[in-house]
């Protein structure tokens, strides 16, 4: 059993977990120096009549957890962990990361692009390989350690993590995946994702937090993302959270991008009991895209507050932001959009929109879309609705069989659906249609199936020459549309 | 054995207000029952009233089908005894695709009328319902839409969302068509159409007419029933049925309106409150 450090958030800890990973200098004084900036950083407590996330974390009990839970990368995986590796391997893929509580467990990458030199490791070791590398992106520009004083308690205390590099003009079709999982409750684990991708390259990657469920423990899990976008580079991030909940969740993504680069997040959260989700777009470059699509389901006591910031630098930048999340029983979300577009940042379109569904009356959700900007030839806008199911289309559903619950369950689905299709990846796509059935009291099996099949797998199998158009007043092929997948 | 949809001195509200009062009406399987009457006589609440719409209270009066009391049941479980309603307006739904939705809804009237067991989640537990596998329910819809005449295009969009006028009217028939209902109550599906649209629905029901349906239609005006022929003709006023007849009363109702066969209290009552 590798050592572990004793509970607790200290000065003599940081200096013992570096210690115990054999870290350089560098990173030690980088984490020393992090430590005084939590140490000197004011708890953030949020707004005086908000919904009360951030003052409940800031009384959560960190002293009470181990920051440092190394796993053994040569012990088998748990079945837990091995089984939903599975089901993510289904399909091709190009490399894999397998995060164990603290310990980076598992790596793979294919062959032909390590030849190409794509780097793939975990963080620990990049730090030992790839100094200048890591030094200079390394909770620097992206994500400064002084962003907030859990930024700070991460660069101090950041435990595994993964490492990206991916050469100039190297394009990686099938998609990375990495699994981050937590099975030792009681833990804190802060892992880090470090992605550089060099001018006119291409990576999907694509990240999934778990932990094993129904804990009655407190854990706790800090995830940053940092992503780098050299000239005309384009990284597409997809992340599903499906941690327990008994867990506490911190994340914050951010990607810089230089000129013509594009990032494209896609995030799903769907687990932890109180997450704090801070995601954002640094348009530095002219040119840069930014796309932020996000869906979540919140029932029980789960409290969210997420923050998307669209920051425009630069002429000719781009940025949509799609979130669309469900809340049920007295579960509570606080969604925060900003759209900042600085002064000479012209020609540029910035677009926000949040939809929340209401399906119970304890559940409560804010939104609060905030708009600076400082340039004067640009287009921007943004748009919030909150409501409940509609109970016109629950009749309707209902007068075809459906009962009740299941009409409300299909209202989900087709509230959902239209951000789902815009996931590029197709596993992910299925694998989040059957995570959102799972969470929707009542369901069955089939549902789950019925809404795949119809949305993936139905094909159509020519069109029939007798048929004619529903609509008889435009009979012609235009009428004959399929769906795009 | 013939199916019959009784209603006994059915009487409702919605909001309060006294919309049906007193209607009496057999249809049976086999049989084409044209209902008209002027706007706002209560045609389309009896129709919404008959499957259990919530926003109307029923006050007095009995609704059996099958010999079983339909007030009893949710309005799940009506279409699920194999009554149908074609919408007048049908409901947009986005996001969810006809082939979902259809499946979904033919599963639970293939089960007939009775309660739903509801899984157990989020415990993870989750109840197997006995479904129509895909290749069965794909072949049964193409069939389906092959006599319709509908456009295999039609399953992958969502429901009625940017349907047309006619072609939302179209994808009531077709469902309809799926379901195989006993009787169908079909409220004003002549209404927004235009003529050739017209004939095309008309086609369509008549496609599906015989022995086992028996349909209540629906109509403000005679020329539906240029195309479906009526058993029988009923004339709905201020929440009544005031006169029954064969088909040739609809041509009687073209020709002279409906002011002539107002009951003289009725006109008196509206003369005195205006």
């Amino acid at each position: 059993m590798p050592e572990t450090l004793l509970s607790g958030f200290s000065r003599n800890a940081v200096e013992e977990l570096s210690r115990l990973k054999g870290e350089p200098a560098w990173m030690l004084e980088k984490r020393l120096q992090a430590w005084e900036t939590y140490e000197n950083t004011p708890t953030p407590v949020g707004r005086r009549g908000d919904l009360g996330t951030l003052r409940m974390f800031s009384n959560f009990r960190f002293q009470e957890l181990h920051p440092y839970v190394p796993a053994q990368s040569d012990s088998p995986l748990p079945a837990a962990i091995a089984s939903s590796l599975q089901e993510a391997l289904v399909h091709a893929r190009s490399g894999l990361v397998v995060q164990r509580n603290t310990s980076v467990v598992r790596t793979e990458l294919a062959d032909k692009l390590q030849q190409q030199g794509v780097i793939l490791t975990d963080l620990e070791t990049a730090v030992r390989n790839y100094p200048e590398l890591v030094q200079q992106h390394f909770m620097t520009n992206c994500i400064p350690v002084s962003s907030d004083k859990y930024t700070a308690l991460h660069a101090a205390f950041w435990s595994s993590g993964i490492f990206l590099y991916v050469p100039k003009g190297v394009e990686i079709e099938d998609p990375i995946l990495a699994q981050v999982w937590e099975d030792e409750p009681g833990s804190a684990i802060f892992t880090h994702t470090l992605i550089i991708a060099d001018e006119l390259s291409n990576v999907r990657f694509v990240q999934e937090l778990n932990s094993t469920q129904g804990s009655e423990h407190n854990s706790f899990v800090h995830s940053i993302v940092e992503i780098y976008t050299k000239n005309a580079a384009h990284v597409e991030f997809s992340n599903l959270q499906d941690l327990g909940q008994n867990v506490w969740h911190i994340t914050h993504k951010n990607a810089v991008q230089e000129q013509d680069g594009s990032v494209a997040w896609v995030l799903a959260d769907l687990g932890s009991k109180v997450m704090l989700s801070n995601i954002g777009v640094d348009l530095m470059g002219n040119g840069t895209a930014g796309e932020l699509v996000g869906v979540f389901f919140a029932d029980h006591e789960q409290r969210y507050a997420i923050k998307t910031l669209s920051h425009h630098n630069a002429l000719n930048t781009n940025a949509e932001t799609l979130v669309k999340g469900v809340l049920t029983d007295s579960s509570r979300v606080e969604f925060d959009g900003m759209i900042r577009i600085e002064p000479g940042a012209q020609h540029t379109a910035s677009f926000l929109s949040d939809h929340t569904l209401l399906l119970s009356d304890e559940c409560r959700s804010e939104s609060i879309p905030g708009l600076e900007i400082g340039a004067n030839e640009v287009s921007a806008s943004h748009g919030a609705t909150t409501g409940k199911i509609d109970e016109e289309q629950l009749f309707y559903l209902m007068v075809r069989g459906i009962p009740q619950e299941e009409a409300e369950r299909i209202i989900v689905q087709g509230f959902f659906e239209p951000v789902l299709q815009r996931i590029p990846l197709e596993n992910l796509r299925v694998r989040l249609r059957r995570s959102i059935i799972q969470r929707l009291r009542g369901s069955y099996e089939t549902e789950a199936d019925t809404w795949v099949d119809a949305q993936e797998r139905w094909e159509i199998e020519g069109v029939d020459e007798y048929a004619i158009a529903l609509d008889s007043s435009t009979a012609s092929d235009d009428e004959i549309k399929l769906t795009e997948y | 054995m013939t199916s019959e949809l009784i209603i006994k001195n059915l009487h409702a509200n919605i909001e309060g207000k006294p919309i049906l009062r007193g209607v009496d009406l057999v249809v049976k399987q086999g049989e084409i029952h044209a209902l008209m009457g002027p706007n706002g006589s209560g045609k389309s609440t009896l129709a919404n009233v008959i499957m259990g719409n919530p926003k109307y209270e029923v006050t007095d009066g009995e609704i059996w089908f099958k010999d079983e009391n339909v007030l009893e049941y949710s309005p799940d479980r009506r279409p699920r005894m194999r009554l149908f309603l074609a919408f007048q307006y049908p409901m947009s739904i986005p996001g969810v695709s006809v082939a979902n939705f259809l499946r979904r809804s033919l599963e639970a009237v293939r089960e007939g009328n009775k309660t739903v067991e509801e899984g157990e989640n989020p415990t993870g537990k989750m109840t197997k319902r006995r479904n129509i596998p895909p290749g069965e329910f794909r072949k049964l819809l193409q069939e389906k839409m092959r006599l319709l005449k509908v456009d295999n295009s039609f399953i992958n969009r969502a429901i009625n969302d940017g349907f047309s006028g006619g072609e939302k009217k179209r994808a009531e028939i077709l469902q309809m068509a799926l379901l195989e209902p006993e009787i169908a109550l079909m409220d004003e599906t002549d209404s927004g159409l235009d003529i050739d649209a017209l004939k095309i629905v008309s086609e369509s029901v008549n496609a599906l007419t015989g022995p086992n349906l028996g349909i209540l239609l629906i109509t403000h005006y005679q020329r539906m029933l240029n195309y479906i022929t009526p058993d029988f003709v009923h004339v709905m006023f201020h929440g009544r049925i005031i006169k029954s007849g064969g088909k040739e009363l609809a041509l009687e109702l073209e020709e002279k309106g409906y002011e002539w066969l107002k009951p003289a209290d009725e006109t008196n009552g509206e003369a005195v409150n205006a």
